[in-house]
């Protein structure tokens, strides 16, 4: 089966690109395995600690309070657990704790759902609110998606706009447009990184009360959508501490995460951008090596093919004036047919020798002809070429 | 300047009708969730008096006591029977705790405790979301010939019109997706997972194919899971399948708006077809090749890990 070329093109990128495709995910796969033994190394440790630890406050417990045996705490723990995961906090009295579902947090709740973060401090427990939630998300996530899309799109043309004023405050400086790029790409970044990421840890840890890592870490994993949940801003998750939260807090939270996702996605989509040309790049160069050589061999054909082409030529163009000037011989030798060849006879003939002269020279015979034959040729005053074609025409 | 003012008008509208669905949302969660909520308020009530009232125990050294049970409980340490002899953080936990990382679907019922293990999801999240995205993006890129472009133009030459091809061709795509990704692992987890009912298995795929996580049903959590390191695999593996495939769809769905001018009427960007070659093929065979298909995609997947959102934005 023969290909067209375009298919031909498509075939070997198609290969190329499964090669490559297979390769990423390998290291995805490694990446995934050494940050689980980093994972590991860094956090059992810890984990066994923390079980030590509520171990022998459980034993600690029933040794005080003989009363209780070991079942009775099972059962109350148990309860306690599934009360905590519906995010009811049974410390203290239950009364005056806020509940977890009033209009603002579900407010917080519906958002978290929408932008995929999905905290999960607070989740639906009933089957009505799961299957709303599902098709709540079916809806919401693309109508998110469509709105981070238009966010996204004003923060880039405010980019653009801030290159081209960067722009021309470098225009004298007569730096190359890369660097003018890099630069504001690094600029952008930093910028981003300060407005959207540092300043929003610096008020976390001033509000929530958390460390300067762990407020760090809440706003990256917030802002890549991952949510673990464990730290929630304005859901008062630091145990044992009580923050009356202004009522503009949560809504503001939730402007910054909209605006923040925004700028994530653009990063990402530079970042994307930058692996395609690098891609891009490395198949060019070798699309590039792979047209050279194309390229060459087209070029040795075509030579070949024009070689052949002009030696034919050559040979064909010698053959027919050798034919014609034997016809020319033939005919002047007593076998032509033309009477008009009577009393210009003479000057024809005179042309003619002068004519069989020129043809003996254009045939390349190199006969060198004296200069006496072109002043008789020039006294019958026909031109030579007019001349040469008129006879040429009486002997076809 | 016209095009200008009525993008900044749409993207308004947008904002307004998001806030408006966010309201929505709230109303419905809070009406639905609310009575149970105090109904569980009032049992636990119940269950402390008690316990309180048959024993010697204070009030102060049980608020106490559930205290630290609540914050063992944060990092998923359960006070319940002996020590349980499941860890959260063996290799195949972790490995399972760096995939949902990398996804973003961060489920949270493990988060990591200490600082430096804090720190180092910073990086480790950072690097591999982008990377994942790639992965995925990459992946799908190489199914959309085979199962997209290929039966669609199939479809074409056995007599239907470009619209209704690209129409039905999803419709199949989504049920076909649907059986196998959503009721079928549903199934599978209700046999396994002693406590889920099939609609829990149903929630807890969908939660986790769009990258939501919530965290309130995670895998191999039960004591007493058998295999649990080749079961933590598979979910993987599932994982990874499925958002795939929901990328696909939404490719698939957003190729299919173009074509039905959907994009042009909201003024969205359109599907961006990348460089390749072969991805410049229109669904539409040749029919409609008119359609240039240059402008960035705006449209992000709902899955992963990637994407700005990461997930819902572009994975395109």
């Amino acid at each position: 089966m023969t290909l067209t070329p375009q298919e031909e093109r498509e075939v070997v990128a198609t290969v190329m690109k499964w090669k490559t495709v297979t390769a990423i995910f390998l290291l995805v796969v490694l990446y995934l395995v050494m940050g689980a033994a980093v994972f590991r190394s860094l956090e059992q440790p810890h984990e066994s600690e923390q079980r030590l630890a509520i171990l022998s406050q459980k034993l600690q417990f029933l040794s005080r309070h003989s009363c209780v045996n070991q079942s009775q705490l099972e059962e109350l723990v148990k309860q306690v657990v599934s009360a905590i995961r519906s995010g009811v906090n049974p410390a203290g009295t239950l009364t005056n704790n806020s509940s977890l579902w009033d209009l603002s947090s579900a407010f917080f709740f519906a958002g978290t759902v929408i932008t995929t973060i999905g905290f999960g401090n607070i989740s639906p427990h009933t089957e009505g609110g799961r299957i709303f939630c599902i098709v709540y998300a079916l809806l919401g996530i693309p109508l998110f998606g469509f709105l981070l899309a238009g966010v996204g799109d004003q923060l880039g043309t405010i980019f653009g706009k801030g290159i081209d004023k960067v722009e021309k405050m470098f225009v004298h400086g007569e730096i190359s447009q890369t660097k003018i790029w890099v630069i504001s790409t690094l600029l952008f970044v930093l910028f981003g990184c300060l407005l959207f990421v540092a300043l929003p840890a610096a008020i976390f840890k001033h509000i929530e009360g958390w460390s300067a890592l762990e407020s760090l870490y809440f706003v990256v994993i917030t802002l890549t959508t991952i949510g673990f949940g464990d730290f929630v801003a304005g859901e008062n998750t630091t145990s044992g501490s009580d923050i009356e939260y202004m009522d503009y807090y949560k809504p503001v939270v939730w402007f910054w995460i909209l605006v923040g996702l925004a700028y994530f996605a653009a990063i990402l989509s530079m970042i994307g951008d930058w692996l395609k040309v690098i891609s891009k790049r490395t198949k060019e160069e070798v699309g590039e090596i792979r047209a050279h050589a194309a390229e060459w061999t087209a070029n040795v054909s075509a030579e070949f093919k024009e070689t052949r082409r002009r030696v034919s030529i050559e040979i064909h163009d010698k053959f027919q004036r050798a034919a014609s000037i034997k016809r020319k011989l033939s005919s002047e030798l007593g076998f032509s047919p033309a009477s008009e060849l009577t009393l210009p006879k003479r000057t024809v003939s005179v042309n003619f020798n002068n004519e069989r002269d020129r043809n003996e020279k254009e045939a390349g015979l190199h006969c060198s002809t004296p200069s006496a034959t072109n002043g008789t040729l020039t006294m019958n005053g026909p031109d030579p070429e007019r001349g040469e074609i008129s006879i040429i025409e009486h002997l076809k | 300047m016209r095009s200008a003012g009525r993008s900044w008008l749409l993207l308004t509208g947008f904002i307004l009708f998001y806030v408006i669905y966010l309201l929505f949302g709230a109303l419905i969660f809070s009406s639905i969730e609310r009575p149970v909520e105090e109904k569980l308020r009032h049992d636990m009530e119940v269950l402390k008096r008690e316990f309180l009232n048959q024993s010697c125990v204070s009030a102060a050294s049980l608020d106490d006591f559930l205290l630290r049970v609540l914050a063992a409980n944060k990092y998923g340490v359960s006070v319940l029977g002996n020590v349980s002899v499941t860890s959260n953080w063996d290799l195949a936990a972790s490995m399972f705790f760096a995939n949902t990382l990398v996804t973003t679907i961060g489920y949270g019922q493990a988060t990591p405790l200490s600082d430096t293990g804090k720190a180092f999801s910073i990086f480790y999240a950072l690097i591999g979301v982008p990377f994942t995205m790639l992965v995925l993006t990459a992946c799908v890129q190489r199914l959309l010939y085979p199962l997209v472009l290929a039966p669609v133009s199939l479809l074409q030459r056995s007599g239907l019109e470009p619209r209704s091809a690209t129409a039905f061709h999803f419709m199949l795509l989504l049920f076909l997706v649907v059986l196998c990704f959503f009721v079928a692992p549903a199934a599978i987890f209700t046999v396994v997972e002693g406590s889920w009912t099939f609609l829990d298995g149903i929630y807890f795929c969908f939660i986790s194919l769009c990258t939501i996580g919530l965290g309130d049903f995670v895998p191999g959590m039960q004591s007493g899971q058998k295999y649990r390191p080749l079961y933590l695999g598979s979910v993987m593996v599932y994982l990874f399948l499925g958002l795939m495939m929901m990328y696909l769809l939404l490719r698939t769905f957003h190729k299919l708006s173009d074509i039905h001018g959907l994009t042009t009427l909201l003024q969205l960007p359109r599907c961006e077809d990348s460089d390749s070659d072969e991805d410049r093929d229109p669904i539409v065979d040749r029919g409609e090749a008119s359609q240039s298909q240059t402008e960035k995609a705006a449209s992000r997947p709902l899955e992963p890990g990637s994407q700005v959102s990461y997930n819902t934005i572009s994975k395109g």
